[in-house]
């Protein structure tokens, strides 16, 4: 017998690729800043997705690109990163 | 002729009046006539003396044997010597002896009718009753009863006569009460109704042989007196005939209103007879007037207040009924207005619903849609609302104890092809959905609430239909929950990315954003747009690189939660999958796919060694289906291995599925062998796509997810009572708290605990809780 797939309507869900192979029963991770899970968006969005993506850093640690960003607006952020306090770089974004 | 009391009485008063005659008159005129006075009074009351009319010869003598002008003199000399008191005494006396004669025949006559209750004997009797009291009745006339046109009215001067018809109106009418039977007033009820209505009996005719005539029936009545006195029975007559003609012409028939029409027929048929009965005699216009116009409102009342009633009883199949018995919602109004029952419709109208409508045998659906039925042919009847109020508080009740009420109120709201006519009606414009407004103390328009209303009740009630539906549970937010899985339901459901129907979900969707507000339905927004982005994905990727996977991509934190499950697409699936996740990754880099494989559909050709099958199966089939296509013959427990463990029940499913299709047969307990040659009985599946059973996607219910979530919070509750002992539920409250995703009240807690205690886990002591060991 053969079987011939026509059409497959199949569902499945995004995720951001953060590099890390999440397990199955754990809590999605969260954004340090507004504590909310990456696939969420951040607080001052509506949708989540490009809209709303995330950002890198070279500490490896990972928030919403607008959380961030306001962050580092702060005066008192001191462009430091705000898990680890070392200073804000951009990952793979040269020197 | 006169006791002996009497004559000793007469002699001292004469002599009296002898004195003082004799001494007032000193000219002596009336000397003569002194001794004639006896003469006249005793042919007065000779004159006047009642008779048995019966006897024809004794009617003929007493009035025509007398000389008018003696008798005119005697009358004249009685009144001048002051005997007319003592002369009506006399009379009276003389018609109280002789009444057992009109009793003798009254009695004849009423044991004759109880016996036949033939009409026309009791008009007679009322004829003959009035012959009496013509006959009897002092003449103001002195003509004989055979020469009525002669009147003389100066026998006995006007005001005298009027005395004396007076006094003896009064006395005969007295007499005759007292000894009419208690079968009369039956008996002239039954004359007075075929006065009413001749046409509903058999016709009548004297003795005579000549058609009655109902005037003079009428006539009779009045001059005996007896329609003062029968005056509620001849209304009763009336309302009986009034109901009679509403119970005829009313029920069951509500399409247009019967208020005019039975006010025009009691114009027409009423309101004459009750001219001829009650205006009899009456001369001036004003006069009747008043009379007319209190009577006619009694009887206008009378029907307002059958018909309430009437309409009253039929009201719950009114209200089925609904829109086609306005006519009878129509009445009701009118009628309410009048007659004061309003309070019997709430109490009949809760009595029918608690009946009919609220027990476990009537549909949610059903039950709702009564309840807007109510709601629009209560508004009707009272608009301000005060009714409806007082009936909708059981129905509510009672909705919010049933657990799909929300369910079916979204679906309604959403409503297309699932419930034919939803409950909305989409021509009534849309409004935000209305807060319940505190009191507007500047409004200049502002009346007190109407005087039945209850204490809580407010006037400014939502007015559409919706609105009073949300407002049966006290917040939104369940409502907005319970949309969120519908919609996904059906976002997931839609196959190929069919942008028609997408449009037509965002359009429901956009609509109930203006009633709930924007921010509720965010999450549904985000929804909708996973399906647009998806579609835009799949396009770019398919211009890539075709495949024949077209999946929905969710963003999972915003649609419900779906149930995990673990298979593994087996052999041609799995490639496909991986495939296409590449693909992805490269458009989006830096997103990844996660896979749902029990959700969605494949469409399947089965190339079969005789036959070719087209198929639109979940995945599960399509993956059980897969595995068959490498090996004929598979063990239930091999195939759930190698999806990756499923469980058992979706499998013996899916695998029933194939198997009423033909394709597999059971062979032996647990195993399936593939059929590659059709067997017989197995070929009615031809080459039409077949659907498998369609289930709706399995997004947990909010019912699922809340008793997942107690579970969680049990192990948090369970680990605080081994360490600490015993709680009270405060303290479990604030230390559940810190827990994430803790969302309930202490009242929802304390229901939790008081379920785990029924089930034997906890017991309870003074308020503390503690493990059951």
């Amino acid at each position: 017998m053969k079987v011939k797939v026509k059409h497959w309507h199949a569902v499945a869900s995004w995720r951001w690729d953060t590099g890390k192979e999440e397990e199955e029963d754990e809590e999605a991770d969260i954004c340090g800043i507004c504590r909310a899970e990456f696939e969420a968006c951040c607080p001052l969005c509506k949708t989540p997705g490009d809209d709303c993506p995330l950002i890198y850093g070279e500490c490896t640690h990972v928030f919403h690109m607008h959380c961030m960003l306001k962050w580092l607006e702060r005066p008192s952020s001191k462009q430091q990163c705000p898990m680890d306090r070392r200073e804000w770089k951009v990952a793979g974004s040269g020197t | 002729m006169a006791t002996s009391a009497l004559r000793t009485q007469v002699s001292v008063k004469y002599a009296e009046s002898l004195e003082k005659l004799l001494a007032a008159d000193k000219e002596k005129r009336l000397n003569p006539g002194l001794l004639n006075y006896s003469q006249a009074l005793t042919l007065a009351s000779e004159y006047l003396r009642p008779y048995d009319i019966k006897d024809r010869a004794a009617m003929m003598r007493p009035r025509t044997a007398f000389n008018i002008n003696d008798v005119r003199t005697a009358f004249a000399m009685v009144h001048f010597s002051h005997q007319l008191p003592a002369l009506t005494e006399i009379f009276l006396e003389d018609m109280r002896k002789s009444f057992h004669l009109i009793e003798y025949e009254i009695n004849a006559y009423m044991t004759r009718y109880e016996e036949t209750k033939n009409l026309e004997l009791f008009r007679m009797l009322v004829s003959r009753l009035h012959d009496w009291f013509k006959a009897w009745h002092p003449p103001t006339e002195c003509a004989s009863p055979d020469s009525p046109s002669q009147t003389h009215t100066d026998v006995i001067p006007p005001s005298l006569s009027s005395f004396f018809s007076g006094t003896y109106t009064l006395s005969f009418q007295t007499r005759l009460f007292a000894a009419l039977p208690p079968s009369f007033a039956r008996g002239f009820k039954a004359l007075a109704s075929w006065c009413l209505a001749p046409e509903d009996y058999p016709p009548m005719v004297s003795a005579s042989g000549a058609p009655i005539k109902i005037d003079a029936v009428w006539t009779e009545f009045e001059k005996l007196g007896l329609i003062e006195r029968y005056e509620s029975v001849i209304s009763s007559v009336a309302y009986e005939h009034i109901e009679r003609r509403i119970e005829e012409t009313c029920p069951n028939n509500w399409a247009a209103p019967m208020l005019p029409e039975i006010r025009e027929w009691m114009t027409q048929k009423v309101v004459p007879w009750m001219l001829k009965i009650f205006t009899h005699g009456v001369t001036s216009r004003h006069d009747t007037q008043s009379l007319l116009t209190g009577i006619g409102a009694r009887f206008d009342f009378h029907v307002n207040k059958v018909l309430c009633d009437l309409r009253i009883k039929e009201i719950f199949n009114i209200i089925v009924d609904y829109p086609d018995s306005l006519g009878a919602l129509q009445d009701l109004k009118e009628t309410l207005q009048r007659v004061d029952q309003r309070g019997d419709l709430v109490k009949f109208l809760r009595k029918e619903n608690n009946k009919r409508l609220l027990h476990p045998g009537a549909d949610t659906q059903t039950i709702l849609q009564q309840y807007v039925s109510t709601i629009k042919c209560l508004r009707i009847v009272d608009p301000p609302g005060v009714l409806l109020y007082k009936v909708a508080n059981p129905i509510r009740q009672y909705l919010r104890e049933r657990p799909d009420t929300i369910r079916c109120i979204v679906g309604s709201l959403v409503g297309d092809d699932e419930n034919g006519d939803s409950l909305v009606d989409d021509d009534e414009p849309i409004q935000p959905l209305q807060q319940p407004e505190s009191e507007d103390y500047g409004d200049l328009e502002w009346n007190p609430e109407p005087i039945d209303a209850g204490p809580e009740f407010k006037t400014n009630k939502p007015s559409d239909v919706i609105s009073t539906l949300v407002s049966i549970y006290d917040s939104k937010d369940l409502f907005v929950k319970e949309l969120q899985v519908l919609l996904a339901q059906r976002l997931l459901a839609i196959d190929d990315n069919d942008t028609a129907r997408v449009d037509k979900e965002r359009r429901n969707i956009e609509i109930l954003k203006i009633r709930f507000g924007d921010a509720a339905l965010q999450v549904c927004a985000v929804m909708l747009k996973d399906m647009t982005d998806s579609k835009r994905t799949d396009d770019h990727i398919q211009g890539q690189t075709p495949s024949v996977v077209h999946p929905t991509v969710i963003s999972h934190h915003f649609w419900p939660t779906l149930d995990q499950s673990d298979i593994v697409m087996p052999g041609q699936f799995q490639q496909l999958q991986e495939d296409y996740a590449k693909e992805f990754s490269v458009f989006k880099p830096d997103k990844k796919l996660k896979w749902l494989p029990h959700l969605g559909t494949v469409h399947l050709e089965l190339e079969l060694q005789d036959r070719t099958l087209d198929v639109d199966v979940p995945p599960l089939e399509a993956a059980f289906i897969e595995l068959f296509s490498r090996q004929d013959t598979w063990a239930l427990e091999e195939l759930i291995k190698a999806v990756g463990n499923v469980d058992r029940s979706s499998a013996v499913k899916a695998l029933s599925t194939w198997t009423n299709m033909g394709v597999i047969k059971e062979q032996n307990e647990n195993t399936f062998v593939l059929l590659e040659q059709a067997e017989d009985g197995a070929e009615m599946w031809e080459m039409a796509p077949i659907q498998a059973a369609p289930s709706l996607p399995p997004v947990q219910t909010m019912q699922q997810v809340e008793a997942e979530q107690m579970r969680v919070h049990w192990k948090f509750i369970e680990g605080m009572l081994t360490n600490l002992g015993s709680l009270s539920v405060d303290r479990i409250q604030t230390m559940l708290r810190f827990s994430p995703n803790y969302d309930k009240t202490a009242e929802q807690l304390g229901y939790f605990l008081e379920a785990a205690r029924r089930e034997g886990l906890l017991v309870v002591q003074n308020g503390m809780w503690r493990l059951n060991k």
